[in-house]
């Protein structure tokens, strides 16, 4: 690692001029890490509106595909978990139900999978400009915020056709997205780390994905774990308090269950914290390897 | 002046097969056979590959600093340690100043976003903040001369309007410590002399410039001091002009070395085994300084004697035609070659010619009847080095303009009422 000392601060011209080392060195000091990234704020937003761009740029669709991947995600369930499996909305529709898990869901697996590739996607700039590793996979994560701002409107659209019940609690989904985007970074940089090293993580990455999305509360409800796992299992996957919590606000109106949501937060946190350490833990040899 | 780049005894090991490269497949399978060598008792080392080898050198702030070397040297591994993309297995590299480095352009230009976009994110990227861009940007469009097609997606630029496109955003920057990769390897010669000069202001206004080239004569022109790397290692570090001359040397050596390895030539009746050089003493040596003389042997094999063998030898310089050509059917010399084994003898006057390899040639024919017995035959090669006491400077990477005749030679000037003595200046250098 290197022992850089306030990177970005000496623009030429400006200020006292920064002097800087550079050498091996074990140590990962997140905060001297995190205050980095922050001087790099400017990168991080140009690699998420670069994102933004060329999604809607490259695609004939363009924006509508926010909007039409969880729409199609909600016609297979509603028929397969809806009609044949005979899941119940909990107060509201099959679709309403489903749909309010769907959006947020779609963010996670865009983000991690977006996020895991970004450092193979731009080795180009990897190997010869220098920024902090993780900026790019923070601009994944807020160009995803946007679709996942698109697929809200939609949402919010929607939930009170498919028979929804929405009130004042609508605006927690923004704090809960703040929790999912920390379990989403902190996930895409264990996943970048290794990408990188194997590229086998790119074929396993889809299928883990899937995975995840069945092991979580999407299709059904939580109320489906027996209680006394509960906690256990929304300790293990962050994600399902919060994509619970979602459904709650969005489509019955309820404030979430706070202390689902301290356990998600928590494990959102702990992912995030283990993710930037083992990815900065990595960091040094990412030229090397890309 | 203090220095604006140290490193410190720096080394960058790789190891010789890549750890997690590849696939998880041979990773494991390496892991597994680490394993059972560690149990059967024997602990290798992995074999590693040093592309930095205990590196120290200095750049001092506001100095243009050229890093020279055959491929795979390590100087771009060296400009990479610099500009923290990779960093050192030991020893450290320190920079004062904000570094903006110029390696290899043009990769970090996205084919799907227009010139204008790509002038905005790349920029930003590279560090460079909106006020500064917002500030440059006319700047930057006049530069590349893409001001016609900045509304167009870089894919449809042609690959040296991409490398202008990079470069032109990436010498905006405003770094305290400049480098500089093979920037200028595409493009065509107007905007490389704009890169230069480009290069050649920036170090005006006072930034330290770090120049990686194969492109010698622009590193004379830009560089005041330089280094030479080989295999990892500093050959040389000092003065542009006298580090350049070490590499070229170096280089034509080499050149010289692969040429040199003797082959038997295979005549009628006759086999040159080897042709060796030597000094006026006797040794044999394959460098020589201008103006020496030497001598050339032939180690012959006849399967029967030769009554009147008619030898050739000739000198060139890699291009087509002879430079010199000794024969003695001009000596008007004759001997007879007995069955088997003899070694024929040619001394040669002092050799008027230019510091650079050369190729010796030869063939064998029968003065009676012209009987060819050996071709015309490329049969070794030496080195001509200028004498100790021409270490004139300047022009030393355009060795092509210098003619292959090397005269004595005095220049003056009459007006000045004093008499200079110099080294021929090559016309253009």
């Amino acid at each position: 690692m290197p022992a850089a000392g306030a990177v970005g601060a000496g623009r030429a011209g400006a200020g006292p001029v920064v002097e800087l080392t550079i050498e091996a060195s074990a140590h990962v000091r997140l905060r001297e890490r995190l205050r980095e990234l922050w001087a790099f704020r400017e990168v991080v937003w140009a690699f998420a509106e670069r994102d933004a761009r060329l999604k809607y740029k490259q695609a004939a669709l363009g924006i509508a595909w926010a909007v039409l991947q969880p729409l199609m995600f909600l016609g297979i369930f509603v028929v397969v978990f809806g009609r044949i499996a005979g899941v119940q909305g909990e107060g509201a529709s099959y679709p309403a139900f489903a749909l309010a898990a769907l959006v947020p869901w779609f963010f996670v697996q865009s983000t991690v999978s977006f996020g895991a590739q970004s450092l193979l996607r731009d080795g180009a700039l990897v190997r010869k400009v220098y920024f902090p590793r993780e900026a790019p996979i923070v601009g994944a994560v807020l160009s995803g915020g946007l679709d996942f701002v698109i697929g809200l409107a939609l949402l919010l659209a929607l939930e009170p056709v498919l028979g929804g019940r929405l009130s004042w609690t609508a605006l927690l989904a923004l704090p809960m997205w703040l929790i999912l985007a920390t379990l989403a970074s902190g996930v895409a940089m264990i996943l970048a780390a290794l990408t990188v090293y194997y590229r086998d993580f790119r074929y396993v990455l889809p299928v883990a994905l899937q995975l995840w999305m069945f092991g979580s509360p999407v299709a059904y409800p939580l109320s489906a774990v027996r209680p006394q796992w509960r906690a256990l299992y929304v300790a293990a996957n962050p994600a399902a308090g919060v994509l619970e919590s979602f459904r709650r606000v969005l489509t019955q109106g309820q404030a979430p269950d706070p202390a689902l949501c301290a356990i998600s937060a928590a494990g959102a946190c702990a992912v995030a914290w283990a993710g930037y350490w083992f990815f900065k833990r990595m960091e040094p040899g990412f030229a090397d390897a890309v | 002046m203090s220095w604006a780049v140290r490193f410190e005894d720096v080394s960058k090991r790789y190891p010789a097969a890549t750890w997690g490269y590849a696939s998880l497949r041979d990773d494991l399978t390496r892991l597994a056979r680490s394993l059972a060598a560690s149990l059967r008792g024997r602990r290798a080392a992995p074999p590693e590959r040093a592309a930095l080898d205990h590196v120290s050198f200095e750049v001092e702030q506001g100095e243009p600093f050229a890093i020279i070397g055959p491929n795979g040297a390590g100087k771009t591994t060296a400009l990479k340690l610099l500009s923290r993309i990779s960093f050192p297995s030991a020893g450290r590299v320190r920079v004062r100043g904000r570094v903006g480095a110029l390696i290899e352009v043009g990769s970090g230009i996205h084919p799907e976003l227009t010139g204008r976009e790509n002038i905005w994110l790349y920029g930003r990227i590279m560090g460079m903040s909106r006020q500064e861009i917002a500030r440059r940007f006319d700047q930057i469009v006049e530069f590349s001369e893409l001001g016609s097609v900045l509304d167009m997606p870089a894919k449809r630029y042609s690959t040296g309007m991409q490398l202008r496109l990079g470069f032109s955003i990436a010498s905006h920057l405003d770094p305290d410590v400049f480098v500089v990769d093979e920037a200028l390897a595409v493009g065509d010669a107007g905007f490389q002399a704009r890169c230069v000069e480009r290069m050649m202001s920036l170090v005006a206004e006072g930034r330290t410039l770090l120049f990686v080239s194969h492109d010698l004569s622009t590193v004379e022109a830009v560089c005041r001091r330089g280094l030479f790397l080989r295999d990892g290692a500093i050959q040389a570090v000092g003065d542009t002009r006298a580090v350049l001359r070490q590499y070229l040397e170096w280089v034509d050596h080499q050149q010289w070395r692969r040429k040199a390895s003797g082959t038997e030539v295979r005549g009628r009746g006759l086999v040159v085994e080897g042709v060796t050089l030597h000094g006026m003493s006797g040794e044999e040596r394959y460098v020589f300084a201008a103006g020496e003389r030497v001598e050339v042997r032939f180690h012959v094999r006849a399967e029967s004697e030769v009554p009147s063998p008619w030898f050739s030898l000739g000198i060139s310089d890699g291009r087509p035609g002879t430079l010199v050509l000794c024969s003695m059917l001009e000596q008007d010399c004759a001997f007879r070659l007995p069955a088997g084994r003899c070694t024929v003898h040619c001394v040669l006057g002092p050799l008027p010619l230019a510091p650079r390899t050369y190729e010796l040639w030869m063939s064998v024919r029968e003065q009676v009847g012209a009987a060819d017995l050996v071709d015309w035959s490329r049969v070794g090669a030496f080195r001509i080095r200028l004498p100790a006491e021409a270490k004139g400077a300047g022009g030393v990477t355009a060795p092509w303009l210098y003619g292959p005749v090397r005269v004595e030679h005095r220049w003056s000037l009459e007006a000045a009422q004093r008499e200079a003595s110099l080294r021929p200046e090559p016309a253009g250098s």
